[in-house]
């Protein structure tokens, strides 16, 4: 990343750190690093969540309007990523610095999110043929530590699963245009189901290994990094209703390779199946931790912490 | 004259404020790690995050042998605000509120003691709700003070509105987003209430000569408030990192 | 989004008349019915398994005059222009970069597709081509013989019927040996579409359109791999997928794909080797125009001496 400079020296010392199944931060090549997750941090969003892992910061809000739907998907709703790299992170991206970066993410997203396995564009449909919810998903990064798109990705997810979408009280048709009424209670509202959204997992060759959540330091150290998308189970989300549906193999909805270098066909069949037992964890782990955090918010006013931790 | 009902027969404004009550200022110094330095700082529901990078070496084009370069970048996340943004900075009003920053922020900086160096300091509004920009100043200011960049003395905004009780004149300080939209008079001012001088003077809409100095004297008097509060997290940061770090050196 | 003014872009509301036709309202399975026939071939008569890098494939050499090297690849309708320039600085640099860089850029010609015109303006999906493009080459190009310089790539899509990434990458490919570009091994790249349990290799429009569309029946796999090869050191440089498939079906096609890549190295290599011998003749024929127009001179110089003797 930007401004970070590595000796030959320091690279040798990642390099066989890696070949050792031991980092220069004690992990081992398939863990993360620790994480911290806060949904509802922005009140003028619909849902939104704030993700920090180890030092890279990741605002995500998504905001809701309505929209029409494109001709040839009348019953699909519409999502749209958008993501800004913040001066914040490195004074690189001032002005339009971060574009190129913040457009190869935005792609990587979309590609995602793309199938409807993934994500089910049909429950943002409102009348068909004639109206639906567009989801704006507005990714703010704040700090770049390293690993920028698993962490989109996870923020991404929980500030889906925070989304609340106001219930269409009436509809008046006249002469062919509809005029929708919302509700105005900010409760009587329903949650998107994103189970089976999907997560991005980086792994960043290093050596002849792949590790999972590379720090800005392993990130430089290696050529080449392989983006694997994984989608979610959707037990780990909504567990009352766990015993109805079978559990479903996790799907890939998009492969991708970042950096300069190649790697040979066995290393990237290796990685992607690394990739999936990476993928399920930490699918595990963020379900566990929106649903207890939903439980938290039940009964007493959240405390929100915001940045003030 | 609109403004008559931005004040209840009480004398409570439209979010249960006192006339001359500041909203809830809180913050944080030190919020990341990559910047040399950083502040997040909450000002009713308003929310900004200040980064300071620097002094380093300004670039060709931009050094001058007389002092250090004042770089200032205000963007809005596309979030922010009510309806959706489309661009996150770019545009016109962020490009002249990145202007009226360094303007502040230079007034503070001892700007002689690094000549030929550059400062960025990148200011981002997560959540706007009226006096966006004064909370980036006050945040800026913690931020270059906890990058340790020598300044001449805190650099405070502060906004003011001006309403009416009873047929008297009775300015509101520390206008809020609901109060902005209402079409009232705001007086935006930056200042360094230590030694007491304006770095910068905004104002929308009209107002009476008359009125003018209530308005403003009632606005310094926010900047006052506002230091105070500024000076109290800096000290409480730092009493917190020196414990914490003699814990670590024990 | 910027319009383009000189033309009449019509009501905003507006939608294009095929919408109404009947070859729009067909459903997801009539259209799946409409790709293979009962012999279980493709509409253009190929297997499902057989690309068109066989029979349909023409590539050539030195199309523009202009570039360094250029390439022209056509897979029956999908028809490709490459061009690449001559090494140039990096423009607006402060920083010196060790490596030299790759400028890649694809464009899509106004009428190359069959849905929709292209805008002028470069649009989402030309930069997401560009930037594959550019991750596809960078590890084939011997980047360290031209530190601080820049290689310009362009492409050009003047028909667009499935699998343009693929020949993109084949006709930058092609496009940087013919401008005697440093390069490690030749770059190959193919592409297929997943529709549940059926594999199409090298993909037409159509087919890739289906693939992408999501399927109504849960669980079925769907979608598009491109992946591009340096065959003879055994590296992948690209792998590229978009839908929805479970592993063992990427692990599956990876081995098509490498076949596949592999097949079209000797087309490749073929047009190389013609430009080479063709490079020779011309260069023997020069010659021997030249050593020609020198017996020439050299016989009216000995006119003249023998005149200027005389007089």
């Amino acid at each position: 990343m930007a401004g970070l400079l590595l000796s030959p020296t320091e690279k040798v010392f990642i390099l066989h750190g890696v070949q050792d199944d031991y980092r220069s931060d004690g992990r081992s090549n398939i863990d993360y690093r620790p994480m911290e997750l806060e949904t509802d941090v922005v009140s003028h969003a619909s849902g939104s969540a704030r993700l920090r892992l180890a030092n890279t910061d990741i605002l995500v809000g998504v905001k809701t309007e309505i929209d029409v739907p494109k001709p040839d998907k009348p019953d699909c709703g519409k999502l749209e990523f958008f993501v800004d790299c913040s001066a914040n992170a490195t004074p690189e991206f001032e002005g339009r610095g971060g574009e190129q970066l913040a457009n190869s993410i935005s792609n990587m997203m979309q590609k995602a999110y793309h199938s409807s396995q993934a994500f089910n564009l049909k429950q943002l449909c409102i009348f068909e043929g004639k109206q639906c919810w567009k989801l704006y998903i507005d990714i703010l990064i704040l700090e770049c530590g390293g690993n920028l798109c698993d962490a989109v990705s996870l923020a991404v997810k929980a500030a889906l699963f925070n989304t609340r979408i106001p219930f269409v009280k009436a509809a008046l048709m006249d002469g062919g245009n509809i005029d929708l009424q919302l509700s105005d209670d900010p409760y009587d509202s329903k949650l998107l189901d994103v189970g089976s959204a999907p997560l991005l997992v980086t792994l960043c060759k290093i050596g002849d290994k792949c590790v999972v959540d590379p720090s800005a330091e392993e990130e430089n150290c290696s050529v080449i990094s392989l983006i694997v998308g994984l989608t979610g189970d959707r037990k780990y989300y909504y567990p009352k209703d766990a015993d109805k549906q079978q559990s479903v193999e996790s799907k890939c909805t998009t492969i991708g390779m970042n950096g300069p270098g190649s790697v040979a066909p066995k290393t990237l069949k290796d990685a992607i199946n690394q990739g999936i037992v990476a993928a399920k964890s930490l699918d595990e782990a963020l379900g566990q931790a929106l649903l207890k955090e939903r439980q938290q918010n039940i009964g007493i006013k959240k405390h929100s912490y915001g940045f003030l931790k | 004259m609109p403004g008559p009902d931005l004040l209840s027969s009480q004398g409570l404004r439209l979010d249960g404020r006192r006339p001359n009550e500041l909203r809830r200022i809180r913050c944080k110094l030190g919020v990341f790690t990559q910047p040399d330095g950083s502040a997040y700082l909450e000002q009713g529901n308003t929310k900004v995050l200040a980064a300071v990078y620097g002094p380093h070496q300004a670039s060709k084009s931009k050094s001058t042998t007389e002092g250090v370069v004042v770089n200032c970048q205000y963007s809005m996340a596309t979030f922010s605000t009510g309806e959706r943004k489309n661009r996150p900075r770019g545009d016109r009003k962020s490009q002249e509120m990145s202007l009226h920053l360094r303007q502040a922020l230079t007034a503070a900086i001892k700007t002689e003691l690094y000549p030929r160096s550059q400062i960025d300091i990148y200011v981002e509004v997560l959540q706007a709700d009226g006096g966006a920009y004064c909370a980036g100043v006050n945040a800026a200011s913690l931020a270059l003070i906890d990058a340790g960049i020598p300044l001449r003395a805190y650099a405070c905004a502060c906004s003011a509105s001006m309403a009416w009780r009873n047929g008297e004149p009775e300015p509101l300080l520390d206008v809020g987003h609901v109060e902005e939209a209402a079409g009232g008079v705001v007086l935006t001012v930056a200042s360094l209430p230590n030694t007491g001088s304006i770095a910068l003077l905004e104002m929308s809409h009209r107002l009476h000569m008359d009125y003018f100095k209530v308005v403003l004297s009632r606005a310094m008097q926010g900047c006052r408030d506002i230091e105070i509060i500024l000076d109290k997290a800096v000290r409480d940061h730092l009493a917190e990192g020196w414990t914490k770090q003699d814990v670590v050196t024990i | 989004m910027p319009l383009d003014y000189r033309r009449f872009n019509g009501p905003d509301d507006s939608v294009s008349y095929k919408r109404f036709t009947d070859n729009y309202l067909k459903s997801y399975d009539e259209l799946y019915e409409e790709l293979i026939d009962k012999n279980s071939r493709r509409k253009d008569g190929r297997k499902l398994d057989e690309a068109r890098s066989m029979c349909m494939f023409f590539a050539r050499t030195d199309l523009i005059s202009q570039a360094k090297g250029s390439a022209y690849i056509e897979l029956k309708k999908t028809k490709v222009v490459c061009s690449v320039f001559d090494p140039r600085e990096i423009p607006h640099q402060n920083e010196f970069s060790q490596l030299g860089q790759l400028y890649c850029e694809v464009k899509f010609a106004p009428f190359s597709c069959v849905r929709q015109r292209r805008p002028h303006a470069p649009d989402a999906e030309e930069r997401a081509l560009s930037v594959a493009l550019r991750q596809a080459l960078e590890p084939a190009v011997c980047r360290h013989l031209f530190p601080n310089y820049q290689v310009d790539v362009f492409v050009y899509i003047l028909e667009h019927d499935g699998a343009c990434l693929a020949a993109a990458i084949n006709a930058a490919g092609l496009a940087l040996a013919n401008a005697s570009v440093p390069m490690y091994d030749i770059i190959t790249a193919c592409s297929l579409a997943i529709i549940g349990e059926k594999v199409f290799v090298d993909p037409t429009e159509a087919e890739e359109h289906l693939a992408i569309m999501s399927p109504d029946t849960e669980g079925t796999n769907h979608g598009i791999i491109t992946m591009s090869m340096m065959s003879e050191l055994k590296q992948v440089s690209d792998f590229m997928q978009i839908g929805s498939m479970d592993v063992q079906c990427v692990t599956k096609v990876m081995e098509i794909l490498e076949k596949e890549c592999e097949t079209i190295v000797p087309n490749i290599q073929k047009v190389l080797v013609l430009n080479v011998v063709q490079c020779f003749n011309q260069r023997k024929q020069l010659e021997a125009e030249a050593k020609e127009r020198e017996a020439a001179l050299n016989a009216k110089m000995e006119e003249w001496k023998k005149i200027l003797n005389a007089g």
